[in-house]
C-alpha cells in the first residue's frame, strides 16, 4: 500500500505540533517548577474547593446523565410517538451549540428575572449565580453523551432474550432490571465516564451563571484563567497539572471499563 | 382482526401503556427544559427590542470583525484538520505497526483535557515567556494573543473531529478494494481520489460538519489565548462574553442567535446525512 510516508509523516507532525508539544510545554513548566511547588499551588483553600466543587458538581451532573440519558435512548429506540425524531436530533444540541451561547442562554433562563428563575424566586429558591445554576449547566454540555453511547447498544438487543425471560415468568420490570440493564450498564458507564471528564474541564457554558464567587461557586478552570490574567504562569501551570492529571486519571477508567465490559460482553 | 387482539393483550416484552407514556413524558419534559428552553430564550432575548434593533447590532464594527475572524479561523484550522484527518486514517487503517492503539489514544487526548487546559498549554509553548515564542515574537511573528494562537488552539479541541469518524468506517471497508486499484496499475494517489474518497466522502462530511461546528464555537481555549483584543482577537465567541458583561445584552444575544443559527444547520444537515447516508457513517453503524 502506498502513502506510508506521506500519511505517518502528516500524523506525527501535526499531533505533534497542535497536541503534543504544548501538553510537553505545560508538563515541563510543571517539571521546572518543581513537585513542591506545585504542591504549594494546589494546596490552599481556594484551589481545593474550587477542585472539589467542579469534581462533585460533576459528579452529581453525570449521575443525573446517566439516568436520564438510559431513560431518553430506551425511548428514542423502543416507543414511536410524534416527535420522535425531533427529540433525537435534539438531544445533540448541546454537542453543536457553542457554549457561550448554551452559557448566556441558561443564565438568561435562571436568573432571578428569567422565565424559570422568577418561578423559582417564587418559592424561595435561587439558582443562577449558585451550584445548583452550575449542575444545570454541567448537565446541560454533558445531556448527549450516555444516550448516545447506550442508544446502539439498544437497538442490538435480540428481541429473543426479552421473550426467554418473558416465558420463564419474570414480570416486564424484572427482565428490565436483570436482563436488559445489566446488557446496557457497559456502555452507559462508558457515556458517564465522558460525561464527567467533560464537565471537570467545562468552562464557557458555566462561568456565566456560575456567579464566580471565591470558596463558593468558583471553579478549577477559571482560577487557571484568572492566574493567567495576572501573568502568573507557574501558578497557572500547577493547577493545569493538577486537572490534566485529573483527566488522564478518567481516561485511564473509561478504558478499563471498556476493557472489562469487552471480556464480559464482547463489545462496546 | 389482529388490531382487537393486540388492543387486548400487550406483548410480553413491552412495556405497559402507562409506564410507556410516563416514560415518553419524562423524556419530552426533560429535553424540553434543558434544550429547547435555552435555545428559544437565545432568540427571545436577542427579539426583545425588535428585529430591527438585533440586525443593527449585527452590523456593528466590532461584530463584523468577529464574525469575520470566526469565519477566518474555521477556514484556517477545519482543512487542516481535515487533511490530517485523511492522513491519520490512511496510516492507521492501511498498515499494520505497533503502537495503533496508543497513536489512537493521543489523537483522541484533545477531547479529555479541559479547553482552558489547552490554551494554556499554547499560551506557555508560544507565549513571550517561553523560549520558542519569545524567538518569534522578537522575529515579528507573535503567537500568543495573535491569529496562530487562536488557530492552533482551535485545532487542539477540534483535532480528534474528523479522525475519528473516518478510522471505523475505513477500518470497516478494508483494504481490498485499494489493493484491486493498485494492481490494476492504479497510481497510490489516483486510488485514494478514485476508490477510497467515494467511499468516505459522507463519512469526511459528518467529521468536518461536527469540527467546524465546534471551531466556530470554541469558548475556553480561544479565551485563554486570544487577549481579548476588540476588533482584532476577539472572535464571535469572545465578543459574546464582552458584550454580555457590558450589559449589552441585545448587542450579545444577536450574536449568539447566529452562532445558534449554526448550530441548528449543523444540526440539521448532520441528522439528513444520518438519514440518507447511514451504512456509511461511523457514528449510527456499527460493526
Amino acid at each position: 500500500m502506498p502513502g506510508l510516508g506521506l500519511s505517518m509523516g502528516i500524523t506525527l507532525t501535526m499531533l505533534s505540533l497542535v497536541v503534543l508539544l504544548p501538553i510537553g510545554a505545560l508538563l515541563l513548566k510543571g517539571a521546572t517548577y518543581g513537585l513542591p511547588g506545585i504542591w504549594e499551588t494546589v494546596n490552599r483553600e481556594r484551589v481545593w474547593a474550587a477542585l472539589f466543587l467542579s469534581f462533585r458538581l460533576s459528579l452529581f451532573a453525570a449521575v443525573f446523565n446517566l439516568v436520564f440519558g438510559v431513560l431518553l435512548a430506551w425511548v428514542l429506540v423502543r416507543y414511536r410517538f410524534p416527535g420522535r425524531r425531533i427529540l433525537d436530533a435534539a438531544v445533540d444540541l448541546p454537542f453543536a451549540l457553542p457554549t457561550a451561547v448554551a452559557g448566556i442562554a441558561l443564565t438568561a433562563l435562571y436568573a432571578p428575572n428569567g422565565a424559570f428563575g422568577a418561578l423559582a424566586a417564587g418559592v424561595g429558591w435561587k439558582i443562577a449565580y449558585t451550584q445548583y445554576g452550575i449542575f444545570l449547566a454541567l448537565v446541560f454540555v454533558g445531556l448527549p453523551f450516555v444516550t448516545r453511547t447506550v442508544q446502539p447498544v439498544i437497538e442490538e438487543i435480540e428481541r429473543e432474550v426479552e421473550e426467554a425471560s418473558a416465558t420463564l415468568g419474570a414480570t416486564r420490570l424484572h427482565t428490565l432490571r436483570h436482563v436488559i440493564l445489566p446488557m446496557l450498564m457497559p456502555a452507559a458507564l462508558t457515556g458517564f465516564a465522558l460525561s464527567l471528564a467533560r464537565a471537570v474541564g467545562e468552562y464557557g457554558s458555566v462561568i456565566f451563571i456560575a456567579g464566580n464567587i471565591p470558596l463558593v461557586t468558583e471553579i478549577a478552570p477559571l482560577l487557571i484563567v484568572i492566574q493567567l490574567e495576572e501573568f502568573n504562569y507557574d501558578a497557572a501551570a500547577a493547577i493545569g497539572i493538577a486537572m490534566l492529571l485529573i483527566s488522564f486519571a478518567m481516561l485511564l477508567v473509561i478504558n478499563l471499563i471498556q476493557v472489562w465490559s469487552r471480556r464480559r460482553i464482547g463489545y462496546v | 382482526m389482529s388490531d382487537a387482539v393486540t388492543l387486548k393483550f400487550r406483548s410480553a416484552t413491552e412495556e405497559t401503556p402507562l409506564a410507556r407514556w410516563v416514560a415518553i413524558g419524562i423524556a419530552v419534559a426533560g429535553i424540553a427544559v434543558l434544550v429547547f428552553a435555552p435555545l428559544l430564550a437565545v432568540f427571545a432575548e436577542a427579539l426583545t427590542r425588535g428585529v430591527g434593533a438585533a440586525i443593527a447590532s449585527l452590523a456593528n464594527r466590532d461584530a463584523q470583525s468577529a464574525i469575520k475572524l470566526t469565519l477566518i479561523i474555521a477556514a484556517i484550522s477545519v482543512p487542516l484538520n481535515a487533511a490530517f484527518g485523511i492522513a491519520a486514517a490512511w496510516f492507521i487503517t492501511k498498515f499494520d505497526f505497533r503502537g495503533k492503539a496508543f497513536l489512537i489514544t493521543l489523537i483522541d487526548l484533545p477531547f479529555s483535557v479541559s479547553p482552558v487546559v489547552a490554551g494554556l498549554c499554547i499560551v506557555l509553548m508560544f507565549g513571550t515567556n517561553s523560549l520558542v515564542g519569545g524567538w518569534l515574537v522578537a522575529s515579528g511573528y507573535p503567537i500568543v494573543f495573535a491569529l496562530p494562537g487562536i488557530v492552533l488552539a482551535t485545532m487542539f479541541v477540534t483535532f480528534p473531529f474528523v479522525a475519528r469518524e473516518l478510522i471505523p468506517v475505513m477500518i470497516e471497508q478494508g483494504r481490498a478494494e485499494e489493493e484491486a486499484a493498485l494492481t490494476l496499475g492504479a497510481s497510490g494517489w489516483r486510488t485514494f481520489r478514485t476508490v477510497t474518497l467515494p467511499n468516505i466522502r459522507w463519512a469526511l462530511l459528518y467529521g468536518v460538519l461536527l469540527c467546524n461546528a465546534r471551531a466556530m464555537g470554541e469558548f475556553g481555549a480561544v479565551a485563554v489565548v486570544s487577549g481579548k483584543i476588540r476588533g482584532q482577537t476577539a472572535t464571535m465567541p469572545i465578543t459574546i462574553e464582552m458584550l454580555y458583561n457590558e450589559y449589552l445584552s441585545v448587542a450579545a444575544f444577536s450574536l449568539a442567535a447566529l452562532l445558534t443559527l449554526l448550530a441548528l444547520v449543523t444540526l440539521l444537515l448532520k441528522t439528513a446525512l444520518e438519514l440518507r447516508h447511514a451504512d456509511q457513517l461511523a457514528a449510527t453503524h456499527r460493526a
